[in-house]
């Protein structure tokens, strides 16, 4: 069997890869996609750590994490759908109107 | 006491949110802000119930959620806000080309949110109310559909909101592996006692700070706030500037109140949270100072009151930390419905020119103006003077004496921003004819509740002292 450390140091590697493509990527879905990776990588983190101390908890707040990032899918992708009828493009640097 | 009573506050307000979205489906456009209405009985019918649940300290789903006086006291504050809110939207929405019934449905979600928020000590249901009052303002943030930099402000806030989440999850994550639990109570005993995981704890809290950081923007995560407050309608930047700070500074209590007690010796995260707090007062003062934007001006200015909030935090002085709370609500209120007020169909006067001259062209917008003005700077007899007074004067009672002057100096540049919008309103010449749409007797009436309100707690704070000091009681002693 695999221990769960293993997942443990997966799941990290996952979230610093997600961090790195939210800030390397130009593309509002990619970046959100980035996001989600972060999230999942985060309930793996969860499982695996249920597997290692032995209490259910850690499986039933995935489910509830797994809901948050469905309703924050429908609004977020309700959004950009939203950008690109008004500006026709989803690029960052194209819909950029306010400096901060 | 267990009871199903702790959860009819939060009942109310979901019902009212549903109910809403029903009804809106058989109401035509011109009777849209029916809605409006309908959502205020519901939110003083909570108001109600939940005074009349003062002292009786109840608690649901296996004590997650509590309804003792703290909370009760902060869906006071979550209420006062949403109320007002949708008092000064009314006509707004009908203006600006908003008028979608979802409005009022969605600020009550928002509101439910806050009221899980302040009410939990379960890391989990403070998570949860919390993306249900992100969620709910990534949509309002993008309400007006044809504005381009209101979509552009949704879009930011959504991805760096979910950004900010994901840290939250995880950081959770880790203190669910050294405590074996969601509660905030068992994080901290675990983290007190000196385990192996010791780092991976701190990690776990650091992360989590990052995120709640992000929510109440304190300045190293701040950016999101002044572009998302500049493009989301003036009401919704309203509640933007309040209503997360009051639900997020609720678990900082929380949460502090219990580590500040256990964990004494640990300093990493005292100078950490003092470094975020110095920085928070510094850019919010400093970054406000070049803005021409009335509403960047704002939004760096709540930047700065979250730096003088976390002050009274590392003071360990929940009373001034409360009373700024409620004197921040009334103040910025105030004077963001006196920006709504200067607006007109399909035309808000946002610049800092469009102002020079305000003052003598209508007078009752300029003098209330400055007078919310006046208190967000700190000047007395106004309420932001005794709230500033009183967090300064805890932090020196507790020997935080560099950290006091910082919030002096930084105070002492924010009265240059705030008072040349008065400048511009009374010294300057017209720069051009402002005709605003004067008919909105709503808004004036918050503007006047306000104002009341403002002077009320700067000249006799007394009585809301006491129900400060009623709802500490609740918190746990050690």
């Amino acid at each position: 069997m695999i221990q769960p450390i293993y997942f443990i140091i997966l799941s990290l590697i996952i979230f610093v890869l997600g961090i790195i493509a939210f800030f390397i990527k130009r593309d509002l879905i990619t970046m959100f996609m980035a996001v989600e990776v972060m999230l999942n990588a985060a309930n793996l983190a969860f499982i695996a750590l249920t597997k290692a101390i032995g209490i259910i908890d850690g499986q039933i707040i995935v489910l509830f994490v797994i809901t948050v990032a469905a309703a924050e899918a429908a609004v977020g992708l309700a959004i950009i759908l939203l950008i690109f009828r008004q500006k026709k493009t989803i690029r960052t640097e194209d819909i950029q109107v306010m400096k901060g | 006491m267990n009871s199903i009573m702790a959860a009819v506050p939060l009942l109310t307000v979901v019902v009212g949110s549903l109910f809403l979205l029903i009804l809106e489906v058989f109401l035509n456009r011109e009777n849209k802000s029916y809605l409006g209405y309908i959502s205020l009985t519901f939110l003083v019918i909570c108001g109600i119930i939940c005074t009349s649940f003062w002292n009786k300290d109840y608690s649901y789903f296996n004590g997650s959620l509590h309804l003792d006086n703290l909370s009760i006291f902060f869906y006071i504050i979550s209420l006062l806000t949403i109320g007002f809110v949708i008092l000064i939207s009314l006509k707004y929405l009908f203006l600006q080309e908003a008028n979608h019934g979802e409005f009022f449905a969605l600020i009550l979600f928002a509101l439910s949110g806050m009221m899980i928020m302040v009410s939990s000590t379960d890391l989990l249901i403070i998570f949860l109310g919390l993306e249900l009052l992100s969620i709910s303002s990534y949509i309002l943030a993008g309400f007006r559909l044809k504005d381009v930099r209101s979509s552009e402000s949704a879009i930011k806030y959504f991805l760096l909101g979910s950004f900010a989440s994901a840290f939250l999850v995880f950081g959770m994550a880790f203190l669910f592996g050294i405590s074996h639990s969601t509660s905030l109570l068992a994080i901290v005993q675990h983290l007190q006692s000196g385990t192996s995981f010791k780092l991976i704890g701190f990690m776990g809290l650091g992360l989590v700070l990052a995120g709640f950081g992000f929510k109440i923007a304190l300045a190293p995560f701040h950016m999101w706030a002044p572009d998302v407050y500049e493009g989301a309608p003036t009401p919704v930047t309203t509640f933007f500037s309040i209503g997360p700070k009051a639900a997020g500074f609720a678990v900082f209590l929380r949460f502090f109140h219990i580590y500040w007690h256990s964990l004494e010796s640990s300093q990493a995260i005292f100078w950490l949270l003092w470094v975020i707090a110095v920085l928070t007062m510094i850019i919010g003062n400093l970054a406000a100072l070049r803005q021409t934007n009335i509403k960047r001006i704002l939004a760096y200015s709540s930047i700065a009151h979250g730096g003088y909030l976390m002050v009274a935090v590392l003071a360990q002085d929940y009373t001034s930390l409360m009373f700024y709370l409620v004197v921040y609500l009334f103040m910025n209120i105030g004077a963001f419905s006196a920006v709504i007020a200067l607006s007109k169909k399909n035309k808000e006067f946002l610049e800092l020119d469009d102002y020079s001259g305000i003052g003598f062209q209508y007078p009752w917008i300029g003098a209330l103006f400055s007078v919310f003005l006046f208190s967000l700077a700190g000047f007395p007899p106004t309420g932001g003077f005794l709230a500033k007074f009183y967090v300064f004067s805890a932090a020196v009672r507790q020997g935080l004496v560099p950290l006091v002057i910082i919030s002096v100096l930084t105070c002492l540049v924010s009265v240059f921003y705030y008072l040349r919008i008065i400048v511009y309103m009374y010294m300057k010449e017209p720069f051009h004819t402002v005709d605003v749409y004067k008919e909105n007797p709503a808004l004036f009436l918050v503007m006047f509740l306000c104002v009341y309100e403002v002077f009320q707690l700067g000249i006799n704070p007394g009585s809301i002292l006491v129900l400060i000091r009623q709802a500490l009681i609740s918190l746990p002693v050690f």
